[in-house]
């Protein structure tokens, strides 16, 4: 390639605003030292609100720095790559926090430094991943749910019912193996987590039933599909069904006949964090009344915290009854994977 | 010659080269030597040697995959062909200065990212969407048709984002065919079919395989395509990798599977050589 003396000038030209510029982002982001401390959080998508980020910034001065996850995967993987001390902060689920732990990845939890723990519904401590909450508090308890749509279907109330030939090509669910296969397994009577070979045949037979009936999976944004009257029923998280709701009256939530998952996503610290004060103090923060209820207002999962509830005590305790949670089912997680790469 | 050290072009190599061997070729290197590791079963592996990784690919559920995928691939790489030489011979006979406004507009798309050009599809194809209610008030359809949510979808996605792919090196292989040839073919009384194939067609070939390697190799890696319009019900291979690293823990498998790959793209390119094209013409045209 043939270049003039005004190309190449420009082609130089070009290369050095870019250098000035990479200079003058790494200095400018040293410069806002305004701040007293920092801490590195990462954390699902959609979860805290920004503006309480700001405002916890603004309160204790330390600068958040705040990636996000979209799986426990994902944050596992983040975080066993990344140096020790890259992360202080993260919010794995239950089963991810016995992992952790069994990797000696968590750091104990002082719980001295964190007084506002009290705020919390004793319900929800000291859950069969965590026994005595040595690594781990709650943060939000997601739930998966049966949503349809009253004007186009009478009743809805177990998986079965989602086999109704007039649901064909209108019932959407998560694209999220575990969650998805635990209820095919939940709605022929088996536990979520089961890897015996005839009992996932028999929720693979149940799928099959089912598939004429699905249109899509998402885990994204299920609750779109209820909005834009795309689906007439679906198993969506809480969260989602609720916000759907809120845009569409006609929509009804229900808890699964054959039972349902749990996920709670658990505040946690890792080994080796370097700002572990930061870390308790931005914990602490999160467990304030006002600062709990504004986090479940703009994503209504259910929270832990007392006086951010937005369920009955008996709705509670029933909820925690016949839900599960997902367990770590170690190698045999091959299996949920040949599942799921079968029925797609 | 002894070929001098230009500094301009050692300046301007440099951060290519410094980039190619930090972003692409040590994660190969990585990835390599990863599928032949054994998965701890937690997103973390064991050094070990073994081809258990990659007899594994074998299980009917991972073939079936490939198959959707390659099917996905084609046929999109079709269509892409089908709409790219008409485009290509009727833009030939613009003025210059048609022809290259209308290039510019086939690259716009560019200026968007691609994922939110993909969500942009939802609002035409979903069932109340533009299409759908369109053609329902026109009375052309009494109920809503199916237009995403399935393997359509997944192709028209893949369609609009590639078709730029396939475009420029079809248009550029188009453009440079001699006039007299086809003047010559029209005056010895062959018809535009007849002209298409055994003028354009032989002389234009490897462009159009040049576009068809573009097309191709992301149409069967483009998950997020599948994901949107296709509601994650097919999964393409690309699904089936991101899966091996972010839900089934078992990276050596993820890394097998993109070697394979790897490898699948460049017996694609040896081809591409073999038939007579230039490897310089394929960055692009």
């Amino acid at each position: 390639m043939k270049l003039n003396e005004k190309t190449k000038f420009g082609i130089v030209g070009v290369l050095i605003i870019l250098f000035v510029s990479i200079i003058f982002i790494i200095k400018n982001n040293n410069k806002e030292n305004q701040f007293i401390g920092e801490l590195n959080v990462l954390n699902w998508t959609s979860y805290i609100p920004e503006e309480i980020i700001q405002d916890f910034e603004k309160e204790e001065k330390i600068k958040v720095n705040y990636g996000t996850y979209s799986s426990n995967e994902e944050l596992l993987a983040k975080v066993s790559s990344a140096a020790p001390g890259t992360y202080d902060l993260v919010f794995p689920s239950d089963y991810m926090v016995e992992l952790m732990s069994a990797r000696d990845l968590l750091e104990p939890l002082d719980l001295e430094k964190l007084p506002n723990k009290q705020n919390l519904n004793p319900l929800f401590l000291s859950q069969e991943y965590d026994t005595d909450n040595k690594f781990s508090l709650p943060f939000l308890l997601a739930t998966t749910v049966l949503i349809y749509d009253s004007s186009k279907l009478d009743s809805l109330t177990s998986y079965r019912d989602l086999l109704k030939p007039e649901l064909k090509n209108n019932v959407v669910l998560l694209d999220d193996q575990r969650v998805m296969i635990g209820a095919f397994l939940n709605a022929e009577g088996f536990d979520s987590s089961d890897f015996d070979d005839a009992h996932l045949e028999k929720a693979q037979n149940f799928y099959k039933k089912l598939k004429p009936n699905v249109k899509a999976f998402d885990s994204d944004s299920p609750k779109t599909f209820f909005i834009t009257k795309e689906v007439d029923a679906g198993i969506v998280w809480n969260a989602e069904a609720l916000l759907a709701k809120q845009e569409n009256d006609n929509l009804k939530i229900v808890y699964p006949a054959e039972g349902f998952t749990l996920s709670m996503d658990n505040y946690v610290i890792l080994k080796n964090a370097k700002n572990r004060d930061s870390a308790y103090k931005f914990i602490n923060y999160l467990l304030r009344d006002d600062v709990s209820k504004r986090i479940v207002e703009e994503y209504p999962y259910i929270s832990p915290n007392k006086s951010a509830e937005n369920l009955s005590p008996d709705e509670l305790y029933e909820i925690l009854k016949n839900g599960t949670y997902i367990k770590n089912v170690g190698e045999n997680i091959k299996k949920f994977d040949t599942f799921w790469a079968n029925i797609k | 010659m002894k070929p001098r050290l230009d500094p301009f072009k050692l300046l301007t190599t440099i951060p290519v080269i410094i980039y190619s061997f930090f972003l692409i070729l040590l994660p190969l290197v990585y990835i390599f030597f990863i599928s032949f590791f054994k998965s701890d079963n937690y997103g973390g592996f064991e050094i070990s040697f073994s081809l258990k990784n990659y007899l594994e690919i074998f299980n009917p559920a991972y073939l079936k995959i490939f198959a959707v995928s390659i099917f996905i691939g084609l046929t999109t790489t079709l269509i892409c062909l089908l709409i790219a030489y008409p485009f290509s011979i009727f833009l030939r006979d613009k003025s210059q200065k048609t022809q290259n406004l209308i290039i510019k507009l086939v690259m716009v798309p560019f200026l968007t990212n691609s994922l939110i050009r993909t969500y942009g599809w939802i609002t035409l194809l979903r069932k109340n969407g533009v299409v759908n209610s369109s053609l329902l008030s026109l009375g052309i359809i009494d109920s809503p048709l199916n237009l995403m949510y399935n393997n359509f979808g997944v192709i028209v996605g893949m369609v609009y984002t590639l078709l730029p792919f396939m475009i420029l090196p079809v248009y550029s292989a188009v453009s440079k065919v001699d006039q007299n040839y086809l003047d010559a073919a029209e005056d010895l009384g062959a018809g535009k079919l007849r002209r298409f194939f055994r003028v354009y067609l032989p002389l234009t070939l490897p462009g159009a395989f040049n576009g068809s390697l573009m097309v191709f190799i992301p149409a069967i890696g483009f998950f997020f395509i599948s994901d949107i319009l296709g509601g994650g019900k097919a999964m393409i291979i690309g699904n089936l990798i991101k899966n091996q690293f972010l839900t089934a823990r078992n990276w050596p498998l993820g890394a097998a599977l993109s070697i394979v790959l790897l490898v699948m793209t460049f017996g694609l390119v040896k081809l591409y050589e073999k038939i007579g094209g230039n490897l310089d013409e394929l960055g692009g045209g």
